[in-house]
């Protein structure tokens, strides 16, 4: 199952006459000698006692069998060319949800761990690098968004649902004084935060499309 | 009859029941939960399900996590709600932006765009919403009066008939499926292949884990569905340049004329019938509803070629259609405990996140839910009626938001939103290899809801077969000799013989495309 097709499209020439379908049908038949490999040392068992392996083998097989009648039908009937695959996209969507994961807690890689930034960070990071997946990406737009977003987020999950996300790093939270309770640490740290983006948005507030930005932020 | 009376009654006592909620400020008051939850669930929904390109499975994944903090009834009903809004606010941008937001609203764009292009799309939109609210409250009444025969025929299945129910429901949803036949069996077998990773449940074996530790609990469901729906959604999108039509023209009056009305009683009842019926059906029946209605409103008129330039029977029928599908689909899961359609198997995640397992003894054991979770359903009908009508000014401002500021938001939301489910980074990491993988699917032409269908079904299959086997010492032919089992397995043959036929074929691809 970590069978990525990374192949690109094949040029359209000779007996081959749907690339879509011949790439599929090989992308199923090595899943599926893949997924026999995998259960390979495990015991089929009978019908009457069926073994772990029994159940992924047929379908296993099955999936194969799909796969190359996908095969054959490639020479056999005209489809579909196969799609061009975009890079930029996958790659910057894949990157925001790595690091969102990273950062989130503190995260081992190795002897070295990530450290726990929070929803405060991890948040802003997604959206940020996300956001640059599509060539049309404005920094300046992306930085309010991330902002406003993550301010939304900190007070709806963490102070209205009280779900167990990590809001801060404890150093963040330690800068306020003792008195102060930690939903009103939330709460300022969000309302800051939002402030910021109102900021920014002011600053550098040209008359090109400022009433979209200022509208979604909150919303969307 | 009187049954029927009273089981609804006790759910609409659920619904409406107040309960003390800690407020800040205030101290403990009494506020009738339950349809509040039913109220933001329908809205939430609504606005998520009004982007493009965010069908209603991305967005009860993504706001599930919203749904944690309650008690199961209120989330159930909540979830309930954010479906319905969503399914409505996918017809709302087909409506006004040309997009549908998933299969069943296609037909929707038809005709409800050019009234929009015609100044007419108050109209349509309201239509939309009088023909959804009628098929709704049908639909309600019917799944409450089959809800409990239906349970206890449920009770006399054994493993032998549950496992051939099965493979019929996956056999309409190969049929049903968009595309190549061939291309459906294989994602159907896939998603079954997916469901057998992870410990074995009889013999404790860890089965294609290769010693990771969080595969041993098997693929999680809700990071399956995000990364193929939610994900993968996106990166689709960054693919496509995007056009999008929002209508320049005036939204117009809501209120339809009476001539509109009168034009669209018809459509709106025979559309609900339709609908009830094959959302009813295993494997994905809701999606043929709107398909088929659009067809018989098309070939009973006086004049088709008004089709397609914004008759009014156009968005009345399918839209009635569409919602009562998407009501009654709610029947094989509540009452057998099968998931029909992938939104359906996502709700079976939401169930078991909130500790109950879907099937006969829901209605048992929990009366005030099940009730309570029909009962909701009319409720949230009314609200979507009264949210919506006011409120699509703000939809369609919602629409003029660019995707390049929308997809990097919904990116977030799944990050927290799979996050909170366990608290796993490691799940977060799976969306993004998931999301990869349907958007090699969808590149290679594969449609990733089957895969998630067989996925859900795949546990429930072989844990069956193999009691089944067990029970009949290993001998196959126990699905045969067993009456309702070869009549479940006979119509799955019959229905499978039919579409590969070549005329059948013709059609199927027919309906699918136009």
């Amino acid at each position: 199952m970590t069978s990525q097709p990374e192949r690109a499209a094949e040029p359209r020439s000779g007996p081959i006459r749907d690339t879509q379908s011949l790439v599929a049908g090989l992308a199923l038949i090595a899943l599926a000698a893949f997924a026999v490999w995998a259960i390979s040392n495990l015991p089929q068992g009978t019908l009457r006692q069926m073994g772990p392996a029994m159940l992924p083998r047929w379908l296993a097989i099955g999936v194969g069998l799909c796969g190359l009648a996908l095969l054959i039908s490639a020479f056999t009937a005209v489809g579909p060319a196969l799609e061009r695959w975009s890079l930029r996209g996958p790659v910057f969507v894949i990157l925001a949800i790595f690091v969102f994961a990273v950062t989130i807690r503190p995260f081992p890689i190795g002897p070295l761990s990530t450290p726990g930034l929070g929803l405060i960070a991890a948040g802003p990071l997604a959206i940020i690098i996300g956001g640059f997946a599509t060539p049309e990406a404005r920094l300046r737009d992306l930085v309010i968004l991330a902002l406003a977003l993550t301010a939304f987020c900190m007070v709806l999950f963490g102070d209205l649902l009280n779900l167990p996300i990590p809001m801060f790093p404890q150093a963040l939270s330690d800068l306020f004084p003792q008195t102060v309770s930690n939903d009103n640490r939330l709460r300022s740290v969000a309302g800051l935060m939002a402030l910021t983006a109102l900021a920014i948005f002011l600053v550098t507030h040209r008359s090109s499309r400022p009433a979209d930005v200022a509208h979604h932020t909150g919303q969307v | 009859m009187g049954d029927l009376f009273a089981n609804l009654g006790l759910g609409f006592a659920t619904v409406l029941s107040l309960s003390p909620v800690d407020l800040p400020g205030l101290g403990p008051t009494s506020l009738p939960v339950n349809i509040l939850l039913c109220f933001i669930g329908c809205l939430v929904g609504t606005l998520i399900g009004v982007l493009p390109g965010v069908g209603p499975i991305a967005t009860i994944a993504m706001l599930l996590p919203i749904t944690f903090k309650f008690d199961p009834t209120g989330a159930l009903i909540m979830l309930a709600g954010i479906y319905y809004g969503a399914q409505y606010g996918g017809s709302t941008t087909a409506i006004l932006v040309n997009i549908p937001g998933e299969a069943t609203s296609v037909v929707t764009t038809l005709d409800g765009h050019q009234m929009a292009r015609q100044g007419r799309a108050g109209v349509a939109l309201g239509m939309a919403a009088i023909g959804s609210f009628f098929a709704g409250c049908v639909a309600t009444v019917l799944i409450a009066a089959l809800g409990a025969p239906l349970t206890r025929l449920a009770l006399i299945f054994g493993p032998a008939e549950y496992f051939s129910l099965m493979i019929m429901g996956l056999v309409f949803a190969v049929v049903l499926a968009r595309g190549s036949i061939l291309k459906a069996v294989a994602m159907i077998l896939l998603g079954i292949l997916l469901s057998t990773v992870g410990t074995d449940l009889e013999t404790g074996q860890e089965r294609m884990t290769f010693g990771l530790q969080f595969l041993s609990d098997g693929i999680d469901f809700a990071v399956l569905a995000m990364g193929l729906f939610g994900i993968a959604e996106i990166l689709r999108n960054l693919d496509n340049v995007e056009t999008r039509d929002v209508v320049k023209q005036a939204i117009g009056r809501l209120l339809p004329s009476r001539e509109d009305l009168r034009q669209s009683i018809a459509p709106i009842l025979r559309g609900t019938a339709i609908g009830s019926i094959l959302g009813i059906l295993p494997g994905n029946g809701a999606v043929l509803g709107p398909f088929a209605a659009y067809t018989v409103e098309k070939k009973l008129a006086k004049d088709p070629r008004r089709f397609g330039r914004g008759a009014i029977e156009g968005v009345a029928g399918p839209e009635s259609a569409n919602n009562a599908g998407a009501q009654t689909s709610f029947i094989p899961l509540l009452t057998l405990g099968i998931p029909p359609n992938a939104v359906m198997a996502l709700m079976v995640g939401a169930m078991t996140i909130h500790g109950i397992i879907p099937g006969p003894q829901v209605m048992t054991k929990n009366p005030n839910l099940f009730w309570g979770m029909i009962a909701s359903m009319w409720v949230g009908n009314l609200m979507l009626l009264i949210i919506n009508l006011p409120l699509v000014g703000l939809w369609v401002r919602l629409l003029k938001v660019p995707y390049r500021l929308m997809f990097p938001a919904i990116l977030m939301f799944c990050c927290i939103g799979i996050y909170s489910i366990n608290s796993l980074p490691t799940d977060v990491m799976f969306i993004a290899f998931f999301g990869l993988v349907g958007y090699a699917l969808i590149k290679f032409g594969f449609e990733p809801a089957p895969l998630l269908l067989g996925f859900v079904l795949g546990k429930l299959m072989e844990e069956n077969l193999r009691r089944a086997l067990i029970i009949s010492r290993g001998d196959m032919m126990t699905f045969l000799e067993r009456g309702v089992s070869a009549g479940l397995l006979a119509v799955a043959l019959i229905m499978l013989i039919i579409a590969l036929l070549p005329t059948i074929q013709k059609r199927r691809d027919e309906v699918f495309t136009e």
